[in-house]
């Protein structure tokens, strides 16, 4: 009897043992008060980032003694996951670092984040930047936009110089352009459609114009107009005008494949987002790059300018679980000071959110630039992502059909409205 | 050994097993039933997560498409890769003295990540700069020299024939080993008779692979019905171009992780538990016909 009862104590001994090894397993700590000072962790997806952000954070640390911040970045495809546990349980950053609009809503509703109205100031900022940080069913404030992405035309200036080609002004200039290098055996426009996220920022760039820019996006948003209106049609149109003058097969090419035809000297141009920029400096940091808007095309609402297409991305938030959000708070203000903007702008490369910070790389300085004059959001991005099926990934695919030929612009536009249109409500 | 002691070594692994695969996957067949506000749970849905996937875009035109390709996948590894699996294995079988060797070299891809085979597949196939596609110019086929990953007509077989070509190895082993298991007594009691060799392989040696067949055939349905490594690496969580190599997983993914919707672990969590019903209804019904067919040569 008393083997007995020993053997079983020792069974549930070990399964115990298994049991409390298991619950303790995979767990990070936040920050905790070591001695007099408090520790702010913030999480982050941007790992290639870390050096910047440690620099950054020592600038806060010495105007804030007791404060230390513990910058921790996770890899960019699993931030998602680690961030939504991190959230649900008690082991979260008290600073994450979160998606932005449409993106952001999954987090707000599970009550994760804190309001920050009335605490962070973003009243002089940019309107399409601030939506960014909002929660859709409140309207209120809940993160800080950290950085402005802005779709761009990159050029090679030595190539365009090389073959007496000039930054086209009209669209017949921009098509001559096109033409010019096709003739010499250059590839004009490097573009991957293998990766169907990257084409509706394709589509921006070369066709924002052309569908009229943030005229469109406010009379989309308010129900006057839809993705089946005949200008957003023809700029669909645009893309398959143009594919003659992108790599062939051009489906089958890999944005990667894109980005080293435009590195390696084998195509004059890259439509992309300013985020590309450092990427492509260092797969050729020889090459001078230019960017440069595409004008409108032939047809253009009256009036319809080139135009830099924009959206705020990597916000950082407060965590509503955190047990220092006085000292989070305080953390997240400052990120929306200039003295903070400079340093993204300087350390980590970007274009900030905050207004009046100044740039020293003559590109982000011009993307800025043709931003605070023509800019427009990047409209399927910025409001249509707030539900699924999303605008962006809509148009990914329907443009890949476009260039295969199985659908035309028309389909592809109607197709495009009709999914974003079983969760869109317009604004009035 | 008593069953209290038996017991007690089980412990560990059950307890193991529990945690770490039981109570997920009971949970995520819990979340299945209840509405959800990011990873905040709210009131219970009944089946409202399940006929979304059947009634609510994108899921109308994904779903069915993603199960087409699993289908596919699963049809053409079949067809192709346990036919020369077989073969391979049948003409190794004869070769005594190099057939180690060449079992190690044709197991060699699997053991590569199939996310670095992808990659490397997509290199050599890209239109720009692929080997493949400049060779096959090089030597006057450039009619064939075709956008692989970037036609739907050939990006789901390409996927497929890659993976193919990385698995190969394991129907090879399989079939070997149970090749090694016929008793030799049998085929030369058969020749002895008078049967030739294509008679000995249908009526002697063939039935008596049937079991193996039939648990290649089970671990070929739940390899192509989980497909997800291989796809994503190849065309990315949308199945590009066009969503031509979409798989259930795929969907899965971009449902949980991607889409951002507030309602995501609800779908996605009616997705994961009607493909683990798929896989396990599938596998249980195919077992169950095989046991009979194996009971019936047994006896």
């Amino acid at each position: 009897m008393t083997t007995r009862t020993s053997r079983s104590r020792i069974a549930l001994a070990l399964g115990a043992g298994v049991l409390a090894l298991a619950a303790c397993a995979p767990s990070s700590s936040s920050g905790g008060d070591d001695g007099d000072g408090t520790t702010l962790t913030v999480w982050s997806w941007r790992v290639e980032d870390k050096a910047a952000y440690d620099k950054i954070f020592d600038v806060y640390e010495k105007s804030h003694p007791g404060v230390t911040v513990d910058f921790k970045p996770f890899k960019a495809t699993e931030y998602n996951k680690i961030l939504a546990t991190g959230l649900a349980g008690k082991d979260g950053p008290d600073v994450p670092q979160v998606r932005s609009y449409g993106q952001l809503q999954g987090t707000v509703a599970a009550g994760s984040l804190v309001p920050l109205d009335g605490k962070v100031d973003l009243s002089s900022w940019d309107e399409n930047v601030v939506a960014s940080a909002k929660g859709k069913e409140d309207g209120k404030i809940y993160s800080v936009p950290l950085a402005r992405q802005a779709t761009v035309l990159f050029y090679d200036k030595k190539m365009f110089s090389d073959n007496g080609v000039q930054v086209p002004t009209t669209w017949d200039q921009f098509i001559a352009a096109n033409e010019t290098f096709l003739k010499k055996g250059i590839t004009p426009l490097a573009v991957g459609a293998k990766d169907d996220w990257t084409l509706p920022i394709v589509h921006e760039v070369l066709a924002g114009a052309r569908f009229g820019g943030a005229d469109f996006q406010e009379a989309v948003t308010s129900g006057a107009k839809d993705f089946t209106d005949p200008d957003f049609v023809a700029s669909v149109e645009v893309l398959k005008q143009l594919e003659k003058y992108m790599p062939k097969s051009v489906t089958g090419v890999a944005v990667t494949d894109a980005m080293t035809l435009f590195t390696s000297g084998k195509a004059a141009m890259y439509p992309g987002g300013s985020y590309d920029l450092a990427t492509l400096q260092k797969g050729n940091p020889e090459m001078e790059i230019g960017v440069m808007q595409v004008p409108p095309a032939s047809g253009a609402p009256s009036g319809a300018t080139g135009t830099t297409a924009g959206w705020a991305d990597g916000n950082f938030a407060v965590n509503s679980k955190s047990p220092h959000q006085e000292e989070a708070t305080e953390l997240v203000t400052w990120m929306a000071t200039p003295e903070f903007g400079q340093l993204v702008a300087d350390e980590v490369k970007q274009i900030s959110a905050v207004p009046g910070v100044t740039y020293s790389d003559p590109v982000l300085k011009q993307v800025a630039d043709d931003y605070d004059k023509t800019g427009s959001p990047y409209l399927l991005l910025t409001d249509f992502r707030y539900g699924t099926p999303t605008g962006t990934d809509l148009l990914g695919k329907g443009a890949q059909e476009l260039f295969l030929g199985s659908k035309d612009a028309k389909t592809v536009s109607t197709e495009l409205n009709s999914g974003v249109m079983t969760w869109f409500e317009p604004t009035s | 050994m008593n069953r209290r002691t038996g017991l007690l070594f089980v412990t560990p692994a059950l307890a193991l097993f529990g945690v770490f695969v039981l109570y997920p996957m009971v949970t995520a067949f819990s979340y299945a039933f209840y509405d959800w506000q990011g990873t905040a749970r709210g009131g219970f849905a009944g089946l409202e997560n399940f006929t979304a996937l059947f009634t609510r875009a994108p899921f109308t035109t994904d779903l069915p498409r993603a199960l087409l390709h699993n289908v596919l996948f699963f049809v053409g590894t079949m067809l192709v890769q346990n036919t020369i699996g077989l073969t391979v294995a049948f003409l190794l079988h004869r070769r005594v003295r190099t057939r180690r060797a060449l079992q190690t070299l044709y197991a060699m891809p699997y053991l590569v990540s199939p996310i670095v085979i992808g990659y490397l597949w997509t290199l050599l196939l890209s239109p720009t700069f692929g080997p493949v596609n400049t060779l096959l110019t090089k030597v006057g086929l450039e009619s064939w020299a075709l956008p692989w990953l970037g036609d739907p007509d050939t990006a789901l077989w390409v996927v497929i024939l890659v993976s193919v070509w990385q698995w190969i190895g394991f129907p090879v082993l399989l079939y070997g080993a149970a090749l090694g298991g016929v008793p030799e007594e049998l085929s030369e009691a058969a020749r002895v008779d008078g049967a030739s060799h294509a008679q000995t392989f249908r009526r002697v040696t063939f039935p008596l692979l049937v079991p193996a067949i039939g648990t290649v055939s089970v671990l070929t349905f739940i390899f192509a019905m989980e497909a997800f490594a291989l796809p994503y690496a190849f065309g990315g969580s949308t199945g590009n171009p066009a969503g031509s190599t979409d798989f259930i997983s795929l969907l899965f993914y971009r449902t949980a992780f991607d889409s951002g919707a507030t309602d995501a672990i609800g779908t996605s969590s009616a997705l994961a538990t009607l493909l683990f019903v798929l896989i396990f209804g599938g596998a249980y019904a195919a077992t169950a016909v095989l046991r009979r067919h194996e009971r019936r040569i047994t006896a």
